[in-house]
């Protein structure tokens, strides 16, 4: 949690010295990266030369895998660190620029779509989370954090509402361990789970990004499914994410009452404060592309962008996902989190399955 | 941390995170649409 507090710290920006304090970190996202892209080209190109039969496993996992191999082997050095931390910086990016694959007709039809799930998850994640920690005995304000990290954004909307709550350290470090770790483990179970199901591109999209946590393992599920999938995974994680701002809202304003704190001020400051302002990024991009702003080859070259960022993105997942440090943190609000994800990824499939019924997904 | 719950709080100068993905995205963006970054290969 240093590094939260320390973001929130207002100190005067060195520019330069701050830029190469990041690219170490940067250059191994790079390296972890790109070693994701060789071996899914190298192992393939082998399999295939010597005639074995060996499924095809994306770049992404890859560049998980080898980052968290780094992660828990050798460690990521101390000045590796600010740059590696640019993970989500490069995800936020990558979301933004693949705006140019989505006409806005598109992003309103899916995107309604996905709001109207989003709505009924977010409201039966909530009550079950809490449900949860009470059964669990876990502190209030740990649930608290704990059902708005399963139900919303992960570790951004942890970091938000800790703020607004007024939450310890020590719970918002034990709901980021639990969501960090649950997220992980979506990216080894939903891509099977899709498969068996036999769940289209859409379907598998809309379920990615609505029941797995956080952004980056949202996207990094759907990529492991098929690019199509990758891209209705990032819409449908997008609008909720920006929920983000009504619920941290609706649980300060709970906090302050319980504790007879002063409420929220401003309300409709409050919610763009804690809008997640590259939506707007995303919509302007698409608005763009809707409006025949580039050609083909153009589109092209911002989708690989789009890809590139987040092949860093995907590498930052692997290499900050330390077992020792979640292990630390122990095991009850593990259990919690994860009994919590088994039901939230249930609701959010049965969700996906029913909509699939009513609408062309 | 109680004072954030308000908006007094003093936010650090600068770009947000998003600010700076937004605006990297849209530079990246010009840079396409001006023939600058042309055929970006994957």
């Amino acid at each position: 949690m240093a590094s939260s507090t320390a973001v929130l710290r207002a100190e005067p920006i060195q520019f330069p010295r701050k830029i190469i304090a990041l690219l170490p970190g940067v250059a191994l996202l790079t390296v972890v990266g790109l070693a994701g892209k060789v071996l899914e080209k190298s192992i393939g190109t082998y399999t295939k030369a010597h005639h074995i039969v060996f499924p095809n496993i994306e770049y992404v996992l890859w560049a998980i895998v080898v980052g968290l191999l780094i992660s828990n082997t050798v460690g990521v050095p101390a000045w590796f660190k600010p740059g590696v931390a640019t993970y989500e910086f490069w995800l936020k990016t990558g979301i933004v620029l693949l705006g140019a694959r989505f006409l806005l007709g598109d992003v309103l039809k899916l995107g309604s779509v996905s709001l109207v799930l989003v709505l009924i998850e977010l409201t039966l994640s909530i009550a079950f989370m809490t449900l949860l920690g009470r059964i669990f005995k876990l502190s209030p304000k740990l649930t608290s954090l704990l059902a708005v990290g399963s139900s919303i954004c992960g570790v951004s909307a942890i970091i938000a509402t800790k703020g607004a709550i007024d939450a310890d350290d020590e719970d918002a470090s034990f709901a980021i361990a639990a969501i960090l770790a649950l997220g992980a483990l979506a990216l080894f179970t939903f891509p099977p789970i899709g498969h068996w199901l036999g769940m289209n591109d859409h379907m598998y999209g809309l379920w990615a990004g609505t029941g797995v946590d956080n952004t980056a393992e949202a996207v990094a599920a759907g990529a492991l499914y098929s690019d199509a999938a990758a891209k209705i995974a990032v819409l449908a994680k997008t609008t909720r994410n920006a929920m983000i701002g009504f619920v941290v809202l609706g649980y300060a304003l709970y906090w302050a009452a319980r504790e007879g704190r002063q409420a929220v001020g401003n309300k409709a400051a409050f919610l763009w404060q804690k809008f997640p302002k590259f939506v707007l990024g995303f919509l302007l991009i698409s608005l763009l592309a809707s409006l025949s702003v580039f050609n083909k080859d153009q589109i092209g070259s911002l989708a690989n962008l789009s890809r590139w960022a987040f092949l860093l993105t995907f590498a930052g997942v692997g290499l900050r996902i330390n077992f020792k440090e979640m292990k630390k943190q122990g095991l009850r609000p593990f259990i919690v989190g994860a009994l919590g994800e088994i039901v939230i990824a249930a609701i959010t499939l049965g969700l996906v399955l029913g909509a699939s019924k009513l609408v062309k997904l | 941390m109680a004072d954030q719950t308000n908006e007094t709080k003093k936010k650090p100068a600068g770009l947000s995170l998003d600010g700076w993905a937004v605006t990297v995205a849209l530079v990246l963006t010009a840079l396409v649409r001006l023939g600058v970054l042309k055929h970006v290969s994957w």
